[in-house]
Parts: structure tokens; C-alpha cells; sequence
């Protein structure tokens, strides 16, 4: 059972990224909110944070789902703009 | 949880409870719209009820002010919150209340009541010296904020709409004429808008809502070196004006959820902090179907430079600044709008429905 659990840890830590967004047009609290919403709903993507007043977004994904293109993408459907500060 | 009642109205409004605001008029005009001296009083409640889920609600709610032209009184709440109280800590002074809910509180209700009574704001123009060694308090509203920036830009922009101008009044004159000229109510604009005078003046593209064209208005003052601010607030009965600026059913009675309107002052040595609303203007004017040769946005227009219909609250002239406890997400453009946060995430304070708050309004004879 044990070896099950590490070889899932494993696993998961093997395909997950964080990386690091920068969205610079976010002026307001609800743009945080706009641009979370849509980064959330990226297939693959496990954690969202965004804060305002350093305007990036941290973002955890599973590396075999999804990608930082797909994940810029959506960032542009918010009309925002994001640029990527760590890969 | 243990439900808390507090009632504070005594302890807030302190030894100032005159019947009327002490104002004087000096300017004793009258207007083509009927709008008279005679105070105003209003009942308002404001209700809350917070979706509940394993986060940590807070809440922040912008309070009226007390001023010369509305006095609060009677202000009390109650609700099943962890944590409330009122303050007026932050950089700008602007009073709110302040409430918490534990994460998986079973229910999250706040329900805000206060009376206010208002008179007719006016001010006498003809007082206005040249004079521009303003005291600090003043001054503090010539440097620009993150919305409302003065830069060189922007200054020359304002230099060349005031180059004609002598006094500051003038300049404030050629700046209200040119934002009401070239500035126009865009409908499709979500609440009242961002304010982001920088953009609307660098994109030139002048649509906007109240604080769109209030924060035009303000910045562009400033970067003239006449201080300037956003007073925000909301609409809370009938106008004798327009429908578009407040209304109410027969017997004063409304729903003001959706009533928050973005006003200015501007400031002239000998008449102090002047009232304008340029944003109503391009509202009635849009809302009515008129132009700018109608007798009514004629009138309307030199009122609103130097009036206010006092149907309306003002609560604060806060902008690009930090809440008070500190919020996870900062700074905030304004505070019009009620604010909440779970945990992280902001509530859509463009939606009452959605984010859970009911304001109303009753009109005291």
C-alpha cells in the first residue's frame, strides 16, 4: 500500500509544473477574479493563485494535460494579457 | 454561533445630532429644476446575506460621511458575523464597516440601518480668489493615484484645454466644458465603470460611466494644478432633474442596489471645495435623448458646475488605496461598491444577486 502511495506521489510530482504569470493590465480586485475563474478552468491545471498587488498569478498544472500556451490562452480570453516570469 | 446585536448609533454620531445639517448657502440662486433648501431624510437599510462554504468571509461596506451638507444619524447593525465594528482607519479616512464570518458559518446576514439627512449643495462661485498656496489637506488632492495619474502627458493634455484660462476657476470651468463635450454615457460599461483616467485620455476613447468621467475630470484638474476628487456614494431617492439621476415610487420609497454614483469637488481658494457632476450630464443627455443644444442640458449643465441635488449620499473620496484590516487582494480602485473577499477570491460587487446584498431607501416627509 505504501509503495502504491509513493509510486502515486511520484507520479504526479513527475508531470507537475508551477509557473509563474504575469498579467500587468489587472487594475482592479475583480480582475483577479476574472482571470482565476478562467485559468481554473483549464483542463489539468491543480491550483490558482492570483494577487493583485504584485499583478501575477502562481499556477500549479499536471504537465500531461495541459501547458503554458493553453494556459496564456486562456488568460486572453479575459482580455488580459499574461507574460510568463517563471517558467 | 452565538448571534451578536450591537447598536451603535448614540456612540457614532456623538453630540451632533442637530436636526438639519448647519449649512450656510451663500448663493440663494434658484434653478430651473425646483429643487429648494429644504432638507432631505432618508431611512436606508443595507442587507447582507453571504454565500456559506469553507472559506473565510470578510466584508467591507463604505459608510456615509458627515459633512456639512449630510449629517448621519441613528446608524446601527446586526447579524451573525464573528467580528464587526466601524472605522475609519485608512489612508483616506474613509468610514466603513468591517465584518468577518468563521469558515462553514451556517449563515452569514448583516443588516446595516442608519438615517441621513441632506440639504441642497451650493456653492458661491463668486468668492474665488487666484490664490494657490493651498493648506495640505488640500493639497493632498493634486498628486495623482494609480487611476488618476499626473504626469507630463497628461499635464500638457490639460495645459492645452485651459490655455486660454486666466483663473483657476476658469481652468476648472474649460475643463468641466470640455469633459462634458467630449465625454458620452456608454451604456455598455459594467457598473460605473473602472476610472481609469490615464487610459480614457492616452486611448481617447471618452466612453464611460460616472466614475469614467468623474475620474477624467478629476485627473485632468489636478495635472492643471487645481486639486481635485472623486466623491463616491449613491443615489438614494427621487431627483426633481431626471429619472436617470434617482427615482422613487409615490411614496419614497426605493431600491437602491444598483444606485452608486461616482460625483466631484474641486477646489478654489475663497469658495473651497466646489461640487460638480459632470458624469450626470452625459447621462441625462444619453438617457433623455438630447444634445447639448437642449434647454435642459443647457441648464443642466452650468447647475452641476458648483450643485448638487442632494438625493444622494456621499460616502468617500477614497481611490487606489488599501482597506483597513487589510484585505488578500489590494489596492482597491474605489469604494463605492460594498467589498467582500472568501478567503482569496473578491465577490462581484457588480451584482447585487450575486453577491448577496439588497440596499433600500425610504423618504421621511
Amino acid at each position: 500500500m505504501k509503495f502504491f502511495l509513493i509510486l502515486f506521489i511520484f507520479a504526479v510530482s513527475l508531470f507537475s509544473k508551477e509557473v509563474v504569470i504575469e498579467v500587468k493590465q489587472m487594475h482592479c480586485p475583480l480582475c483577479t477574479s476574472m482571470v482565476k475563474k478562467a485559468i481554473k478552468n483549464v483542463e489539468g491545471v491543480t491550483k490558482v493563485k492570483v494577487k493583485l498587488q504584485d499583478k501575477k498569478a502562481v499556477i500549479n498544472f499536471d504537465e500531461s494535460k495541459t501547458n503554458i500556451a493553453t494556459i496564456l490562452e486562456a488568460i486572453k480570453t479575459t482580455s488580459y494579457v499574461g507574460e510568463v516570469v517563471k517558467p | 454561533m452565538q448571534r451578536r446585536t450591537f447598536l451603535k448609533g448614540a456612540a457614532l454620531v456623538g453630540t451632533t445630532m442637530a436636526v438639519t445639517p448647519s449649512i450656510v448657502l451663500a448663493d440663494t440662486k434658484t434653478n430651473p429644476f425646483g429643487i429648494t433648501k429644504k432638507p432631505r431624510k432618508f431611512s436606508v437599510t443595507n442587507s447582507f446575506e453571504l454565500e456559506t462554504n469553507d472559506q473565510v468571509a470578510r466584508l467591507w461596506v463604505p459608510l456615509p460621511l458627515d459633512s456639512s451638507y449630510q449629517k448621519v444619524l441613528n446608524i446601527s447593525y446586526t447579524g451573525d458575523f464573528k467580528e464587526a465594528f466601524i472605522s475609519n482607519d485608512n489612508a483616506y479616512d474613509t468610514k466603513l464597516l468591517y465584518a468577518q464570518w468563521d469558515k462553514n458559518s451556517k449563515s452569514r446576514k448583516l443588516e446595516i440601518k442608519f438615517d441621513i439627512i441632506m440639504q441642497e449643495r451650493t456653492a458661491d462661485l463668486s468668492k474665488a480668489t487666484n490664490n494657490t498656496n493651498f493648506p495640505a489637506d488640500v493639497k493632498a488632492f493634486l498628486k495623482g493615484t494609480a487611476h488618476t495619474p499626473v504626469n507630463e502627458k497628461l499635464t500638457a493634455f490639460a495645459n492645452e484645454i485651459t490655455k486660454d484660462s486666466k483663473t483657476q476657476l476658469e481652468k476648472a470651468q474649460a475643463i468641466y466644458d470640455w469633459t462634458v463635450n467630449n465625454m458620452y454615457r456608454d451604456e455598455s460599461v459594467i457598473g460605473c465603470g473602472v476610472g481609469d483616467a490615464s487610459k480614457i485620455i492616452e486611448q481617447k476613447l471618452f466612453g464611460g460611466k460616472c466614475t469614467d468621467v468623474s475620474s477624467v475630470f478629476v485627473a485632468l484638474l489636478r495635472n492643471a494644478g487645481v486639486p481635485a476628487r472623486e466623491l463616491f456614494g449613491i443615489r438614494l431617492g427621487q431627483s426633481k432633474i431626471s429619472n436617470s439621476c434617482g427615482k422613487a415610487d409615490a411614496n419614497g420609497f426605493a431600491k437602491i442596489s444598483g444606485g452608486q454614483h461616482c460625483r466631484t469637488e474641486f477646489y478654489v481658494d475663497g469658495a473651497g471645495w466646489i461640487p460638480a457632476d459632470p458624469a450626470d450630464v452625459t447621462k441625462v443627455r444619453t438617457q433623455e435623448k438630447l444634445t447639448n443644444d437642449d434647454k435642459k442640458i443647457k441648464d443642466l449643465r452650468k447647475y452641476f458646475f458648483g450643485n448638487w441635488e442632494m438625493n444622494w449620499a456621499a460616502f468617500n473620496y477614497a481611490r487606489d488605496f488599501v482597506l483597513n484590516p487589510k484585505p488578500a487582494q489590494y489596492p482597491l480602485n474605489m469604494l463605492g461598491y460594498p467589498y467582500a473577499e472568501m478567503d482569496e477570491d473578491v465577490l462581484n460587487y457588480y451584482s447585487p444577486k450575486e453577491f448577496g446584498y439588497s440596499y433600500t431607501s425610504q423618504e421621511r416627509a
